[in-house]
């Protein structure tokens, strides 16, 4: 195992995928080396694949949408479960609160 | 990715209704995108139960967000940010119940299988070695690697979605391609 090389391997890792010149300490050892030339050019073919990857789409599973809409369907009832018994509750309130008004209120005499 | 005016103003139709509360549409975009939402999961987080699980929450969160979803960027891209942000967090909660230090959690993730059969020869034994190698990162490495060179995002995009400054996003990302680069070498 040639020490340089292995020192030299991620900057040539990264000039092939950036498409750039292998770092200058570097640069005059992998330009003579072959070991560090085959590894450039493995990591730009790496590179393109890595690119091509963008344009596949997996599958999702079937289920996904169900799933979603349901955890949706599912906040929403919880929201609803409490804004009845909130509505109904402020409803009492503002009643008692208007019969109580009503009954306190100061009477004229005569 | 470029799409025709006219799927262009379908979309910007559907996002409005879903933002208006029409789940209808909202199920509509979650058909148009949930392949994207999983694909990007799924290569960041590796494991497919764990990406659907992340797939799941980003439409979750992406519904309750649409409000303020303004369209300055294409609904895709938007999406794309929330799986990030989604990921991250199921990989903390990961880290959290499984005990693993953050960096070995993904190292035992189950590898990805062959997805695209139908590929031969040279090319689909080259991705099959690249998925494995991604697979075997830790997971931290392999969102750099996936973000920037499947798809394309700038150094400041990813320091941004992970938390981080661009400085450590570039080292994170310049170790993740000499780790890539071992494995496949390793594996040839």
């Amino acid at each position: 195992m040639n020490l340089i090389c292995e020192m030299a391997a991620p900057f040539v890792a990264n000039s092939a995928v950036e498409g750039s010149q292998v770092a200058r300490p570097f640069r005059a050892h992998a330009e003579a080396c072959l070991k560090c030339q085959a590894r450039h050019a493995a990591m730009a073919r790496t590179a393109r694949e890595l690119a091509a990857m963008s344009n596949e789409t997996l599958v999702a599973p079937l289920d996904l949408e169900w799933r979603v809409m349901s955890a949706l369907e599912g906040d929403l009832a919880l929201a609803r479960s409490w804004r009845t018994p909130i509505a109904v509750t402020a409803a009492v309130l503002s009643m008692t609160a208007a019969v109580l008004i009503w009954r306190l209120r100061p009477r004229t005499q005569g | 990715m470029d799409m025709p005016q006219v799927e262009r103003d379908k979309e910007r139709e559907l996002i409005a209704r879903a933002q208006a509360g029409d789940r209808a549409a909202f199920g509509a975009l979650v058909r148009e995108h949930g392949n994207e939402v999983y694909t990007l999961a799924r290569r960041l987080v590796g494991d497919p139960h764990l990406a659907a699980d992340v797939a799941q929450e980003t439409l979750i969160r992406a519904w309750k967000a649409l409000p303020n979803f303004r369209g300055d960027a294409a609904i895709s891209t938007w999406l794309h940010r929330i799986t990030v942000n989604t990921a991250w967090t199921q990989r903390k909660r990961a880290r959290r119940h499984s005990g693993l230090p953050l960096d070995d959690y993904i190292e035992v993730a189950a590898p990805m299988g062959a997805d695209h059969p139908e590929m031969a020869g040279e090319i689909l034994e080259l991705r099959g070695r690249l998925r494995q190698a991604l697979d075997a990162l830790p997971e931290a490495q392999r969102q750099v690697v996936v973000l920037k060179d499947v798809y394309d995002w700038s150094h400041a995009e990813i320091a941004e979605a992970m938390g981080i400054s661009v400085s450590a996003a570039k080292v994170r990302l310049h170790r993740a391609r000499a780790r890539l680069a071992r494995h496949l070498e390793a594996s040839a």
